[in-house]
């Protein structure tokens, strides 16, 4: 009954740990595989950066303009002593997480009702194409007049850079759509309600995730190009704050504690495709049989 | 599986007519007209140059193309709307990437409200019959293109249509593995008893396979020529083509393609 199993040289494995083959083959010891000597080299960079900045910022006196690493450490130190720190950090990450979240789910759910209602999606075309272009940063006086300088303006301005990004992303990729895969579906079976559960959820979820990932970073800028705007507390108020009273020091302290918001939310994001992209986490390292 | 008596006895009732049907595609005659009735369990081949309208007339049994004149009648009645009784394969194989080779194959039978325990069983049944036990939790990424085939074959498979509309379905394969295919592909013939109706534009494919070619004519695609392949059965892929009378249907059914 059975048909002869197929020979593996079908298939493609995914060679998932490139990276031990080439700790055995190129080390004899740990300490000096190629891996971990990059390493080194990243840190020893980045002390070296470090160390020029401090010296320079000394020896040629512009400490007012680049400020220095010492300084910037000690404004963190005071920053986080004041208490300041912690309700800032936590204010604009909730301004930019609540965005987020928000900006998403209906940049998602739009993109992926225009993209797949044809007629719905031709009609609004233009309309979309239009805003498209537009600095969305340009409407941040408006949120203002509208939503005060609280935290509901930054939410919604956050909440709409998101939503541009995971809906232009949605609709775009959602239009793409193979309509052979649709019509296959049908022979296949399929009702509509199969069509939109089984092949376009699916398909557009890929399309979102793609949006949010573009659209993740915009969560932060739309916080804190709020916060520039008008506000009383924040990361971005209190860089604001620091130029205004030519604090270099304390800017660049801001710009610090951006970047590790940056970091974690870039983490964050990493773990969640792992788990729902599963299928094509190996992209990039498997040979692709087309 | 069907007796041969059956299956015979069967064979007598068309299970597709086209009658007189014709094609247009805006102001081009694509095909017709074009009257031809494929006997249940039978296996057709459709041969013809490229671009005359073979993939039209599987269209249209699937009923994702209305003929503008004539009828295709399957089973006796008109075909109306998506024929789901079929299946269909293609060059593409459509597999959906976010799914493994095991969820590709339950596709079909979620669509047409299967329960679980008999999703489950067909499932390791058509993996077993097409050669991908082990592969379940593949996705279609780390397949080659001879293993995504197999997919689209053993999803069709599943949900055990009587008629087989296969559109060149090797076309990318290299030969070796076309050759192994072919095996398999009677082999399911064998076992399911269906019609199969296969478009190719190779001759050796279609000699192998069938028991009856049609040769379509250039645009507007006409049937030019049927022949009957009497070849005995069980056929042997390499053995066939040392046959002298292979060669003499390789012959007939080219001069009929007039390449030229």
């Amino acid at each position: 009954m059975s048909i002869e199993r197929a020979t593996g040289d079908e298939l493609e494995r995914p060679s998932a740990d490139s990276g031990n083959v080439a700790e055995k083959r190129g080390g004899s010891t740990r300490f000096f595989n190629p891996r971990r000597i990059d390493i080194y080299l990243q840190i020893a960079f980045l002390i070296a950066v470090f160390a020029i900045w401090e010296c320079s910022a000394i020896y040629f006196g512009t400490d007012f303009w680049t400020s220095r690493p010492s300084a910037i450490a000690q404004e963190l130190v005071n920053w986080a002593n004041s208490g300041l720190l912690w309700t800032d950090l936590k204010l604009t990450l909730m301004e930019a997480g609540i965005g987020f979240v928000i900006g998403s789910a209906l940049g998602g759910l739009v993109g992926f009702v225009l993209g797949w209602i044809r007629r719905l999606g031709d009609f609004f075309e233009p309309f979309i194409l239009s805003i498209y272009t537009l600095p969305k940063i340009a409407l941040a006086p408006l949120f203002v007049l509208w939503f005060g300088i609280g935290a509901i303006n930054k939410i919604m301005f956050s909440a709409m850079l998101v939503f541009f990004m995971v809906f232009f992303t949605t609709f775009q990729g959602t239009r793409q759509v193979d309509r052979e895969l649709v019509e296959n579906a049908r022979l296949l079976g399929a009702s509509n309600f199969g069509i939109w559960t089984k092949i376009a959820i699916p398909y557009s979820a890929v399309w979102v995730f793609t949006g949010i990932r573009i659209g993740l970073p915009y969560s932060l800028i739309g916080a804190i190009v709020g916060e520039f705007v008008a506000a009383e507390a924040g990361v971005g108020f209190r860089i604001k704050e620091s130029t205004a009273f030519f604090n270099t020091a304390g800017v660049f302290a801001g710009l610090i504690v951006l970047m590790a918001i940056s970091l974690v939310l870039l983490g964050a994001l990493k773990l969640i495709e792992r788990r729902a992209l599963r299928w094509q986490v190996h992209n990039s390292m498997d040979g692709v049989v087309p | 599986m069907p007796d041969a008596a059956q299956r015979s006895r069967d064979r007598t009732a068309p299970m597709i007519e086209f009658k007189g049907t014709r094609v247009r595609f805006g102001s081009l005659d694509a095909i017709g007209p074009v009257s031809l009735s494929v006997k249940r369990g039978e296996f057709l081949a459709v041969i013809g140059p490229s671009g005359c309208g073979k993939s039209t007339l599987l269209n249209l049994v699937a009923g994702t193309l209305k003929p503008a004149g004539g009828e295709v009648l399957y089973r006796g009645a008109p075909v109306d709307g998506v024929n789901r009784e079929i299946g269909y394969i293609t060059q593409k194989n459509h597999c959906l990437p976010w799914r493994t080779v095991e969820g590709n194959i339950r596709l079909p039978l979620e669509f047409r409200g299967y329960p679980n325990g008999e999703i489950a069983s067909r499932v390791t049944s058509v993996l077993q019959q097409v050669g991908l036990a082990g592969f379940e939790k593949s996705y279609p990424r780390q397949l080659s293109g001879g293993m995504l085939q197999r997919v689209s074959i053993a999803r069709t498979l599943a949900y055990a249509p009587d008629t087989y509309l296969m559109d060149e379905p090797f076309g990318s394969l290299d030969a070796q593995l076309r050759l192994r295919m072919h095996e398999e592909i009677m082999r399911l013939w064998h076992q399911t008893g269906s019609t199969f109706v296969f478009v190719t534009h190779d001759l050796h494919e279609a000699i192998t396979l069938a028991d009856r070619v049609v040769v379509i004519s250039r645009r507007p695609g006409r049937i030019k020529l049927v022949v009957d392949i009497d070849l005995p059965r069980p056929r042997d892929v390499i053995d066939l083509q040392s046959d002298p009378r292979f060669g003499a249907y390789f012959k007939q059914l080219w001069d009929a393609l007039d390449v030229h």
